[in-house]
């Protein structure tokens, strides 16, 4: 059973704009393929997922986060 | 109209420090202008970091981070002389938007971790 979440992981790391330069953090908000979670799992607020999801496909381009992970090499 | 913007450079991971410093004065003088003679607020190197994916068949990139000062009409010309480049390998401009630093993100994994394992427990 899945418990029942409020609170917005970003907002609680008191953090305003999400950088897409900070891998580390945006990877946990992808899938073990690098898919990005969407927010019924993410549990993030509407105004910080749409943040994540720009910052996740910057940081593709920028190769900091693979676009499919396990995939190559 | 004036903007702070945000470029992410990646280079050829042969090129040494002082090659890079070059590349980047070139591209940089684009931006000087009278009115603004000093344009860079702040340039980091973060050296060479493994890709998540080959570019042009390289593993490893240098990379480097530029905030800058420029008017929109300038960035044009600017991108063009970076795509020219050929040690470029990826490059990136965005509207800073003055994002938290990620030394301040650098945040416990346990919240998000048990809604993750929803999806990987299957």
């Amino acid at each position: 059973m899945r418990r029942h979440r409020k609170s917005c992981p970003i907002c609680e790391m008191g953090v305003r704009i999400v950088d897409y330069k900070d891998e580390r953090t945006l990877s946990r908000f992808t899938t073990e393929r690098g898919k990005i979670l969407p927010s019924r799992l993410s549990g993030a607020c509407s105004r910080h997922q749409r943040q994540l999801s720009t910052a996740i496909k910057r940081a593709r381009q920028l190769a900091l986060l693979p676009y499919i992970r396990g995939y190559a090499r | 109209m004036t903007n702070r913007y945000e470029v992410v450079y990646i280079f050829d991971s042969s090129l040494e420090e002082a090659q890079v410093n070059e590349h980047l004065e070139r591209f940089h003088a684009l931006l000087k202008t009278t009115e603004k003679p000093e344009p860079i607020r702040q340039v980091n190197h973060w050296g060479k970091r493994q890709l998540a994916y080959t570019i042009k068949g390289r593993e490893v990139g240098y990379y480097v981070v530029v905030q800058f000062d420029a008017e929109t009409r300038q960035l044009a010309e600017f991108e063009r002389l970076i795509k020219l480049d050929e040690s470029v390998l990826r490059h990136l401009i965005v509207i800073d938007e003055g994002a938290t630093p990620a030394s301040a993100v650098a945040a416990p994994v346990e919240p998000a971790a048990d809604d993750v394992g929803v999806e990987e427990d299957e």
